[in-house]
């Protein structure tokens, strides 16, 4: 899968958790899933859940915690991604 | 320091389904766990344990200017409760935030504070001058040239503004 794949599907697994059509209209790898989204936190953990289901991966705390933004999210499933 | 939470329980179900498989996982620690699996109203104790973690969390951002998404390295713990207040503290890397948080059948809310003394001194203020600095973190400008600590939060139908007022007035 590469990057623009990626994105695409995880565009789609973020677009019933955010409130700001405009800025998910047009994300870019910069943008922040709670400040430009506004997206609630505790969706946060439904996103990471979707994540591993829609990827077949497994999402440690320690990936979680830094999972604030596209470009970090992006770089976290491609890596679990080429463990597999 | 200061921060608060509030949850608008109307709104946590229409955007959140903490019955979801792996949900309580991610964010609660096993003793956490074990408090929402033997609470009478476990929804009520998710939402609880939630909003003293982001109570918390606030503070632990306003210190470390550090932003991460980690809930359980907020470790919550129960000293006292009824059916319409719990107190206890939070453990986020060392350090201890004291947590007094009000129940009703429409919204949680919690307050947290780094010195147990100020607990009691927690007043909620409208239409005051907030402002944010770079990280966004907000202060209450109380005069032109002093500043302190507010929180904020939103959640739905609700909004809360809470300061530590250190008046002896008050």
């Amino acid at each position: 899968m590469n990057k623009e794949e990626l994105i695409s599907k995880l565009k789609l697994i973020i677009k019933p958790y955010t409130t700001n059509t405009e800025a998910y209209d047009n994300l870019t790898e910069e943008t922040d899933f709670i400040n430009d989204l506004n997206i609630n936190s505790a969706n946060l953990v439904d996103i990471v859940l979707d994540i591993e289901e829609a990827f077949d991966v497994v999402i440690d705390n320690t990936d979680m915690e830094r999972m604030l933004d596209v470009k970090t999210a992006v770089e976290i499933i491609d890596t679990k991604l080429a463990q597999k | 320091m200061i921060g608060n939470d509030v949850i608008d329980i109307l709104q946590s179900r229409k955007e959140s389904n903490w019955k979801r498989r792996g949900f309580k996982e991610k964010i609660y620690t096993l003793d956490e766990q074990l408090l929402i699996a033997n609470a009478t109203d476990p929804e009520m104790m998710v939402w609880t344990l939630w909003s003293m973690k982001e109570a918390a969390y606030k503070i632990y951002n306003r210190q470390s200017k550090i932003r991460e998404f980690s809930p359980q390295k907020l470790v919550c713990a129960i000293t006292s409760q009824n059916k319409y207040r719990i107190t206890g503290y939070v453990i986020c890397s060392g350090n201890r935030y004291y947590t007094h948080t009000i129940l009703s059948s429409e919204n949680i809310h919690t307050i947290a504070v780094s010195t147990f003394d100020h607990l009691s001194k927690v007043i909620e203020i409208e239409n005051k001058l907030i402002l944010k600095d770079k990280n966004g973190i907000p202060n209450l400008v109380v005069a032109p040239d002093c500043i302190q600590d507010v929180s904020i939060s939103h959640h739905g139908r609700f909004e809360k503004v809470v300061t530590i007022s250190l008046s002896p007035l008050n």
